[in-house]
């Protein structure tokens, strides 16, 4: 079912959305435990069925550039296996007043993988935006996994057995992400030190971020080196569009040359000497 | 539900010591962290009837915020630009803390020039409400943000009424003030949480605050009022699904941390950083100029509450200059990553940090 799309375009998913399906996953999964397991121990948890939650998808569509910023919960209707109307339209119109640039992009659901019955959903959204996306997050925590469990689904019209159907495609897509939601989600994913703190440990904060970066970055650089040399040696057959793509990349360095900067750098750094100087001087 | 499931479950929630740390792999660890997200209907009417807080205004003492909701107050923050936005919170209590599960944002302007701006907004937060009982978020609201975009984390005089309207009919309930411009330039969330003091009441024993610095414009409307209201610890929790996803997310967006720039995206805000400085130079040089004995006097040994304001303003000085060359710092980084590949010689090392710049 899920080959990769076509159709060009490109999806950035912001980390917002990630983290409401997580709570909204949790939330549902933790009052049905609860209710369940009234007088049965813990340890039900890992047993329990993992429940479906259903949700739409907001964002703005520019070009070929689908952006997904927020997302909404929606109720499954169980009778008509598919999505509450009146529900929708009722939260798009409250979610309208407040974000008045988004449209409605898609859905999302929980699950390990696209099912067959999601097609229904899918179709039924096709009367507001003509090709809906599918965000699928796998809520199983594997610790050994590497990759973010979240998949985009897209539809695509392909002829099987001589009959044209509407199957679901998956697409690529990066993470998009503004300032401050970077800033946040760093702050919540390693807790840093979040008030005051002396200049030391803010420098520290600052500093660490940077340096995982870059740790990450060397990492990246290390793994192409070696699929570089490997392919060099000839133990893997040569792949030329690889090949044009890091040349062109490194084609690309030196970023930018500009005596002005070292001038520029070298004035403020100056300046924050004599400013400290004087802070200490009065203390 | 009966009680002994409700005290069941209290207990358990009271047993969360540590939310900080990892969730380890064993269930019981994992059931622990995500029990904050059961909504237990019971033990909040309780709660709610009993009133502990009315005979002590200082109740409440901490703050729990869910991952969720300080991500979406940040962002609908910053997405108001320098307009003032406002919303509501959900959550729950818990003995002395308030937790706030999930926030959302009201279609409100102009929060700074009238009390109750919440009017104009009752039927949204009705019906909102109600599509989200039946989405199945139980919880109630339990207080309102809203963002002082450049200004600092405090309580302005119309906040202040606002919140001790609040405090009388619809307790229990916390104000938060985030402020977007200066987490963007100081590259960490800039968040306050107060509950505002019965009027008529003293406080017994104030403890010092953190020093923030506040534009010239505004620090009499700061003054006037801080001592109206007491702010609270806030700590951070999420759930373990979301502990996951966000390890695996940072695979994906080191790319944006490195990237970043925060000179670029706050040159407006830095240069009203600036001439505010000045403004309050000049003050500080009249304020001098005009005592007798100017500066031959060695200012007398002086407790930590009465800064003058010399000190003051280099405390604000060095404020914006660390944050500038924070910024500064990462652009020499990228410059020394990117732009020696001439050198055959660079080694792939960290940062090399040019001069000890910043004060310990």
């Amino acid at each position: 079912m899920a080959s990769s799309s076509s159709s060009g375009l490109t999806f950035k998913l912001h980390p917002l959305v990630i983290v409401n399906i997580s709570d909204h996953y949790t939330r549902v999964k933790s009052q049905m435990n609860h209710s369940s397991s009234a007088t049965t121990t813990n340890d039900d948890n890992n047993n329990g069925a993992q429940p479906r939650v259903y949700g739409c998808v907001i964002g703005i569509q520019r070009g070929r550039t689908v952006e997904i910023f927020n997302s909404f919960e929606l109720l499954y209707d169980p009778s008509t296996h598919s999505l509450d109307r009146a529900f929708l339209e009722k939260k798009q119109e409250l979610y309208k007043k407040v974000f008045p640039h988004f449209y409605i992009l898609g859905w999302y659901s929980t699950g390990s993988d696209a099912q067959e019955s999601d097609m229904h959903i899918h179709k039924a959204l096709m009367d507001i935006n003509e090709s809906p996306v599918y965000v699928l997050l796998n809520p199983s925590i594997n610790p050994a996994q590497k990759d973010l469990p979240v998949t985009i689904f897209e539809s695509e019209l392909h002829v099987i057995e001589g009959i044209p159907q509407l199957i679901f495609v998956r697409s690529s897509y990066t993470i998009e992400t503004v300032e401050a939601e970077r800033i946040s989600v760093d702050h919540v994913a390693h807790l840093k030190p979040s008030d005051g703190g002396s200049a030391a440990t803010q420098l520290a904060a600052h500093l660490t971020g940077i340096h995982s970066a870059i740790k990450m970055l060397n990492s990246r650089i290390r793994v192409l080196h070696h699929y570089l040399v490997a392919m060099q040696k000839g133990e893997i057959p040569c792949e030329n569009s690889l090949l044009r793509q890091v040349s062109s990349l490194l084609r690309r360095l030196p970023a930018i040359e500009s005596e002005k900067f070292q001038d520029d750098f070298l004035m403020v750094s100056l300046f924050s000497s004599f400013l400290n100087i004087f802070t200490i001087f009065y203390h | 539900m009966d009680s002994s499931i409700a005290q069941k479950t209290w207990e358990l929630e009271n047993n969360i010591v540590s939310m900080e740390t990892p969730p380890t792999n064993s269930t019981a660890d994992t059931s622990a962290s995500d029990a904050i997200f059961f909504y237990d209907e019971g033990a909040q009417t309780k709660f709610q009837q009993e009133k502990p807080w009315v005979n002590d205004p200082h109740y409440f003492k901490r703050v729990k915020i869910s991952a969720l909701a300080l991500l979406k107050m940040v962002v609908h923050a910053r997405s108001g630009g320098t307009i003032e936005v406002m919303g509501l919170m959900q959550g729950k209590t818990d003995g002395d803390a308030i937790i706030v599960m999930d926030a959302f944002a009201l279609p409100v302007e102009g929060t700074e020039t009238r009390v109750n701006a919440q009017a104009d907004a009752y039927e949204y937060m009705v019906d909102y409400s109600q599509t989200n009982k039946q989405a199945g978020r139980l919880e109630n609201a339990v207080g309102w943000y809203h963002s002082h975009p450049g200004y600092g984390c405090w309580l302005s005089g119309i906040d202040v009424s606002t919140q001790m309207l609040n405090q009388q009919f619809q307790e229990p309930f916390l104000a938060v003030v985030i402020d977007p411009t200066r987490t963007v330039s100081a590259g960490k969330v800039e968040i306050g949480a107060f509950r505002t003091y019965p009027e008529g009441y003293k406080p017994p024993d104030e403890p010092i605050s953190e020093y923030q610095t506040i534009p010239l414009n505004k620090i009499e409307d700061f003054g006037v009022h801080c001592k109206q209201y007491y702010s609270l610890d806030i700590t951070y929790f999420k759930s373990s699904l979301d502990c996951h996803l966000l390890d695996l997310l940072w695979n994906k967006y080191w790319v944006n941390t490195l990237s970043s720039s925060p000179l670029l995206g706050n040159g407006d805000y830095v240069a009203g950083q600036i001439s505010d400085l000045a403004e309050k130079l000049e003050q500080a040089e009249n304020q001098l100029s005009h005592s007798r004995y100017g500066p031959l006097i060695a200012p007398p040994p002086r407790r930590k509450e009465e800064d003058s304001q010399l000190a003051k303003i280099t405390r604000d000085s060095a404020k914006i200059t660390v944050e500038q060359v924070h910024g500064l710092m990462s652009q020499v980084i990228k410059d020394i990553l990117f732009n020696s590949v001439r050198q055959s010689t660079k080694t792939h090392a960290g940062p090399s940090d040019p001069e000890p710049m910043i004060e310990s």
